[in-house]
């Protein structure tokens, strides 16, 4: 496997994670080097969600160790690591529906750091979303699924993440606004920030990651590069809704 | 066959505990039933009758807060409704004074389903506020309504007797407790306590969670309601919203948690201790026996959620595991 | 008809219901931000209540400067009941949290009450400043003095909440944790200290209330629950968490008290919240607090 010259940002290490007493993930790794795009597919209640929340400290694991630059993160708690650059989108976007578009992006820089940048972070983000800045006093409830996803997005670069975890940002949108979404995630990766996407909209994330995950019933399934990921025949079956030509013809 | 012969070996060993507990149980009653014949002292008997009363308000709390799992802060004006029926039938209008006293339960029942319809419609603590403020706007009506004394007329206070009362309220107590007793044999208890649980998971699997909370009320209310009836006819004057006060919701709350939400010893042992230590406090200052309750109560439901009954349970099980 | 008697009962009914508000308001906050339903408000503003009264008849400090003093004592007895009590049910899942808080928080309600009556006896106790009493009075209508400030107070209080929750940092995160709590630890606010400062800003609240009470009305220990069934009244009709609209409803109950005399008489007048209070439930069942 090609080894990267950046080190490894976000590590993994065989976590098992429990809602009472139903396991949801058994011995789980996973690794998301500095500046890459890894995307995590897989069916729904694979646990791609709940890995995401193990990572961001909102359901820390049972067993197992995650690793942020070397820092132990297992156990601790969401604001703590945030502070270390690692930020989630949360599924359904959880925005603060009653507060204003510029309140929300506000509430993103909280941290010491993000807060004494804020004026600059918020420029840019209004650069990548320019209808943030039109909105900027709407109360972010009544914004449209797409407005709400793209403040979602801003929301969390507003904290200087280096890495951006992404659960299904796609859900519930137009395939245009999707094109929209996956294209910032492009830029926002072009200037550095590493980003961790789970997705069931396969096709899309594939092209745009470097290096996939597939997650099935708890546990990692397959793991390679992205572009082999497009040509394997099970991901195909499964994952892109592509039969092959043969059975197509039997029908 | 060996299997066998161990598992009822084991076995005995609770059952030989069982039988210690109800030879216990028997003698107590025993001993109850007869302390007014061994005994004249008014103060002995006033107390006794105090933790039957009590012991009936908590067990019959506890049918509807323990088991069926509705927080009731109301429970008050089924007391309250019991007393006011039967001091109407038996002192004012002449009835005689069983007719008065079944009247008691019944009427408090009759209110319990009418307000529990819409009450029930409330779920947790807002079923917990909700009747809170419906016992404490029927106080202060009656307050209103009824504001003078209510004393028991000549010829009954020239008749009374402490003995029929102390009797009515043992016998009273037992009832309730043996109808909690009996409940968990019953399908619809099953159908309750899953309504506790979980009250979608229980209707998913087709039981009716307002039928079945319905009937836990319908028992609460019932014995509330006649614990209300024996407050009228021992009481020689009260003001008629007294039973309709928010202490008789909270005491018995109070009895049952520190002895054991949800269980049928809770609450028993929860009232006994309650007025026993009011009882000893009394000399001193009234006020440190609530407040005693109070920093029990949140000890409780802090760190011992089952009360007397879970200590206990977890002491011997110390004391087994240690052997 | 003399519309005069009338007038008055409004004029008082607005006094009466700007109370109302504040007493509501700390409520309203805690359980919007924390979900921890705090049935002892009350008795945090009986003490607040005792707090002024004895600064005033020790010390002689004027009731309402006294506030200076009041209410960052009680802020820091909501900071001690926060990390000794509800710590410990604010990480319990929502159903159960709320649940236990109502218990503890009545278990707290006997304690302070019985605390109330060792420290202070159960005697009635007022504040008599040297304007007591005294008031001004435009066409024939009263306007006492101390019930006049007591307004203004409420108000300010009302606005500095306001600012703080709208215009700061801190603030902010107060309100965005109220909104998703999950949602703001991903934000980086330490959700747990937030609970610290909601919880100790709402018992402030109370204190400020309980030196309004003792200026206007009387303080006993017994009044604690009276107290919090009147703020539940006015929170459960503002709609839980929404702290301006609390103070609104507070001033509403009062008026509707204030009119409901001429309907059922005065006797009446508690049974009308209580009665509002079961209807606005019953028509909305999970209340006005859900925000379904």
């Amino acid at each position: 496997m090609h080894i990267w010259a950046w080190g490894i940002m976000l590590d993994v290490h065989a976590i098992s994670v429990a809602y009472g007493d139903l396991q949801a993930l058994w011995e789980v790794s996973l690794r998301v080097q500095e500046g890459e795009i890894v995307v995590l597919i897989g069916p729904n209640g694979a646990g791609k969600t709940t890995l995401m929340r193990a990572v961001a400290g909102l359901q820390p694991p049972f067993r197992g160790r995650i690793l942020i630059d070397g820092w132990e993160a297992q156990g601790q708690p969401p604001h703590r690591i945030v502070e270390r650059g690692v930020v989630l989108v949360p599924e359904g976007r959880r925005l603060f529906p009653g507060m204003t578009v510029l309140e929300n992006l506000e509430m993103g820089a909280y941290g010491r750091n993000p807060r004494r940048l804020r004026e600059a972070t918020l420029r840019r983000v209004y650069e990548i979303f320019p209808v943030l800045h039109e909105r900027r006093d709407q109360a972010a409830g009544t914004l449209s699924g797409g407005q709400q996803q793209m403040l979602a997005i801003g929301r969390a670069l507003m904290s200087l993440p280096r890495l951006l975890l992404l659960d299904e940002p796609s859900l519930g949108l137009a395939p245009l606004v999707v094109r929209d979404i996956f294209e910032v995630l492009r830029q926002v990766n072009a200037q550095g920030v590493a980003v961790l996407l789970a997705e069931q909209n396969a096709q899309m994330a594939l092209e745009l990651a470097q290096r996939a995950y597939i997650l099935e019933q708890g546990r990692v399934a397959a793991e390679g590069a992205a572009q082999d990921m497009l040509q394997a025949d099970h991901v195909r079956k499964a994952y892109l809704g592509q039969v092959s030509p043969i059975v197509e013809a039997s029908k | 066959m060996r299997a066998a012969a161990i598992a009822s070996r084991i076995a005995a060993y609770p059952r030989a505990g069982q039988a210690l507990i109800w030879a216990g149980v028997i003698g107590l009653l025993f001993v109850a039933a007869l302390v007014p014949q061994f005994t004249d002292r008014r103060d002995t008997i006033n107390l006794l009758f105090l933790v039957y009363l009590y012991v009936t308000l908590a067990a019959s709390w506890n049918i509807l807060g323990g088991y069926a799992g509705q927080v009731n802060l109301g429970h008050a004006a089924f007391f309250g409704i019991g007393a006011l029926t039967t001091r109407t039938l038996w002192a004012e209008e002449g009835f005689p004074f069983l007719l008065a006293f079944l009247a008691a339960g019944l009427a408090s029942m009759a209110f319990a389903l009418v307000i529990g319809v819409p009450t029930f419609r409330l779920r947790g603590v807002y079923f917990a506020i909700g009747t809170l403020a419906m016992a404490e706007a029927l106080r202060i009506t009656v307050g209103n309504l009824l504001p003078n004394l209510s004393a028991l007329p000549g010829p009954i206070i020239a008749r009374y007797d402490l003995e029929p009362r102390y009797y009515l309220a043992l016998a009273l107590a037992i009832c309730t407790a043996a109808t909690v007793y009996a409940l968990p044999a019953t399908r619809v208890s099953l159908g309750i306590l899953a309504v506790r649980e979980d009250e979608d998971a229980a209707q998913a699997s087709g039981v009716n969670p307002l039928t079945h909370k319905l009937l836990a009320l319908a028992l609460s209310s019932l014995f509330a309601g006649l614990a209300g009836g024996l407050f009228a006819y021992y009481h020689v004057s009260y003001y008629p919203s007294l039973p309709f006060s928010t202490t008789w919701t909270f005491d018995p709350v109070l009895a049952t948690f520190v002895g054991g939400i949800g269980t049928l010893a809770g609450p028993i042992i929860g009232a006994a201790f309650f007025i026993l230590v009011r009882e000893r406090l009394a000399v001193e200052l009234v006020e440190v026996h609530q407040l005693i309750f109070g920093v029990l109560f949140i000890i409780v439901v802090l760190v011992l959620p089952g009360g007397f009954v879970e200590a206990w349970s977890r002491l011997t099980g110390l004391l087994r595991f240690r052997r | 008809m003399n519309l005069e008697p009338v007038v008055q009962n409004l004029v008082f009914g607005l006094f009466v219901g700007g109370l109302y508000g504040i007493a509501a308001v700390g409520l309203s906050l805690v359980f919007g931000v924390m979900k921890v339903l705090n049935v002892a408000h009350g008795s945090l503003v009986m003490l607040g209540g005792y707090a002024t009264y004895w600064a005033f008849t020790s010390y002689g400090i004027d009731p309402f400067l006294a506030l200076a003093i009041t209410a960052p004592l009680l802020f820091l007895l909501g900071l001690a009941l926060n990390l000794g009590l509800f710590r410990f049910v604010t990480r319990l899942p929502e159903d159960d949290k709320i649940k236990n808080s109502l218990l503890i928080s009545f278990g707290l309600t006997l304690v302070f009450e019985n605390l109330a009556i060792r420290l202070w006896t159960a005697d009635e106790r007022a504040v008599q400043t040297s304007y007591s009493g005294e008031g001004f009075t435009v066409a024939d209508i009263v306007f006492p003095y101390t019930r006049m400030s007591g307004l203004v107070v409420a108000l300010a209080a009302i606005l500095i909440l306001h600012v703080f929750l709208t215009r700061t940092y801190t603030g902010k995160a107060i309100r965005a944790t109220s909104q998703d709590w999950e949602a703001a630890s991903l934000m980086g606010i330490d959700v747990q200290r937030t609970y610290v400062l909601a919880f100790a800003l709402g018992t402030a609240l109370a204190g400020v209330a309980g030196a309004l009470v003792a200026v206007g009305y009387t303080v006993t220990p017994a009044i604690g629950l009276a107290w919090t069934l009147k703020a539940l009244v006015v929170v459960v009709l503002a709609g839980m968490g929404s702290i301006m609209g609390a103070f609104g409803a507070g001033i509403l109950l009062g008026e509707a008290e204030a009119l409901s005399v001429y309907a059922f008489g005065a006797s009446y007048r508690e049974v009308v919240g209580l009665v509002l209070f079961i209807l606005v439930l019953l028509v909305r069942p999970q209340g006005l607090f859900g925000r379904r």
